[in-house]
């Protein structure tokens, strides 16, 4: 059976569309999948950088589009997990030299070779997101709790529509505290206005930041709150989609629970 | 005599038809020659038009020979439609039952030129409506909407809303939950108003050339027309 090809956009940048890319590729291969993630963002790559593997690139993308050379040469197995591979971008051409026919041909052939491929998309909306989301099956919007990113969203959510693609919402970087005092949009807000359906929120890790620095996977590390969350939507993805959605909440100290469970009292 | 300082012809439009008072105390050929002045200018109105002429208060049956030779000679020069002497108001009553059958019929034969849509106007989307725009959903921040009339969102209003289009002051913007980024109304322009009370459908509208949001609810606009009309 042919594999899915999953894209992850989000518009606005700098929400964290690498780093969950990078780490859902990481988590559904830890789940037994073959897994291959694409750097779309011809030009400006850095997903390599995020999964650690930036000194072992010989052939990109575009090597394979015109031929260059083949997906298993291009292919970079990861260091740490099996069945985990990268697919990295040009740093050197224009994004102009990929066209979405192109993508829609690399993608047959890895739907082949792949159970699940991952397209990190570039933000914007100009030929980058074009030719991610001509060949994507299915497409995962990142979201801050921004009225900024929630723009950009929904003009992407509109034109995955377009595309006849349902997209899906990941809500990142949720700080509890702050939308317990209403200096940040709920969730609840963001899905409000997107209306689109929730797979995942997770809430802001200063891990994320050593993760992508080192190129250690965050589901890796153990006490990563992002980690986990990402690992709950790997599975989501994959075979247990009802698997519920934990909401990101102040982890109030003992001594503080018992406090206002006494204060309720009086 | 009074209308010696009047202008011999006077034209003006009402309602549907073109009002022509002229002095019948005149000789015919003058009053030809002043009706070209007017009709000249108004040659692109004029054809099909229906034209009332109007010979002043005292006795218009005299005045039928006078009234049928001028229409003659506008239709001839002007391509105008119909042409009739005023209604007499001891009519009236009768004029206002043909009026509400009128006002009946208007919405029988009336062909629809409002735009329905139903669902999400999301950021970046822009719809354009020739006249009246319902959108039975939301209008997302960054949507655009603009209507050649009224506007009316059942749903929560973000976004920008244009009502008339580019120049129908009369038109309004409505909304269940009336949040807008900005609101256009003709050629005035208003900025989102933050401290709206979004629990309640409001309505904009112009009023002393500025627009105002009202309650709708408690300030319906249209609750004292006497008769439903066309809008």
């Amino acid at each position: 059976m042919d594999g899915k090809v999953i894209v992850v956009t989000s518009g606005k940048g700098g929400v964290g569309k690498t780093t969950i890319t990078a780490s859902l590729g990481a988590a559904l291969a830890v789940q037994g999948k073959r897994v291959a993630i694409v750097d779309m963002d011809i030009g400006l790559r850095n997903l390599d950088v995020v999964m650690g593997l930036e000194n072992r690139i010989v052939f990109n993308i575009v090597d394979i589009i015109k031929g260059k050379c083949k997906i298993k040469q291009a292919a970079i197995k990861d260091r740490r997990i099996d069945n985990l591979f990268l697919i990295p971008a040009s740093q050197s051409d224009d994004k102009d030299v990929i066209k979405p026919e192109n993508m829609v041909w690399l993608t047959n052939k890895l739907r082949k070779e792949f159970d699940i491929t991952l397209l990190d998309c570039p933000a914007g909306i100009e030929q980058g997101f074009k030719n991610s989301i001509a060949a994507a099956d299915e497409a995962l919007v990142v979201c801050t709790p921004e009225v900024s990113a929630v723009r950009d969203a929904d003009r992407i959510i509109g034109l995955l529509y377009a595309q006849s693609i349902t997209p899906k919402l990941i809500v990142n970087r949720i700080i509890p505290k702050m939308v317990e005092s209403g200096d940040m949009l709920s969730h609840e807000d963001v899905v409000e206005v997107l209306s689109i359906d929730l797979i995942g929120l997770i809430e802001m890790d200063d891990r994320v930041v050593v993760a992508t620095n080192t190129g250690m996977p965050l589901i890796l590390q153990e006490d990563s709150k992002a980690g986990m969350a990402l690992q709950r939507i790997a599975l989501r993805l994959d075979g247990h989609p009802d698997l519920p959605i934990e909401n990101p909440m102040i982890q109030k100290s003992f001594w503080k629970k018992l406090g206002s469970k006494l204060s309720r009292k009086n | 005599m009074n209308h010696n300082e009047d202008p011999p012809v006077k034209l003006k439009g009402v309602g549907d038809s073109l009002w022509v008072s002229v002095d019948p105390s005149l000789p015919i050929e003058q009053l030809k020659k002043e009706l070209i002045k007017p009709f000249e200018r108004l040659r692109h109105l004029a054809i099909n038009a229906r034209v009332i002429i109007d010979t002043g208060k005292d006795d218009q049956e005299n005045n039928d020979h006078l009234i049928e030779q001028l229409g003659t000679y506008l239709k001839a020069e002007f391509q105008v439609g119909h042409v009739t002497r005023p209604t007499p108001p001891k009519r009236s009553v009768n004029r206002n039952r043909i009026r509400q059958q009128d006002m009946g019929n208007a919405w029988h034969h009336y062909r629809n030129d409002g735009l329905v849509l139903a669902g999400r106007v999301r950021s970046g989307q822009k719809i354009q409506a020739r006249k009246h725009l319902i959108i039975l959903g939301d209008l997302n921040p960054g949507a655009e909407v603009i209507a050649g009339g009224d506007i009316i969102i059942m749903g929560c209003l973000q976004g920008k809303a244009s009502a008339g289009q580019p120049d129908n002051e009369e038109a309004i913007i409505m909304a269940l939950e009336f949040k807008p980024t900005q609101i256009q109304i003709g050629g005035f322009v208003a900025a989102g108003i933050a401290d709206s009370d979004g629990n309640q459908p409001e309505f904009a509208s112009v009023e002393d050339n500025a627009i105002v949001v009202d309650n709708y609810k408690k300030g319906n606009p249209f609750r004292r027309l006497a008769w439903p009309e066309v809008r």
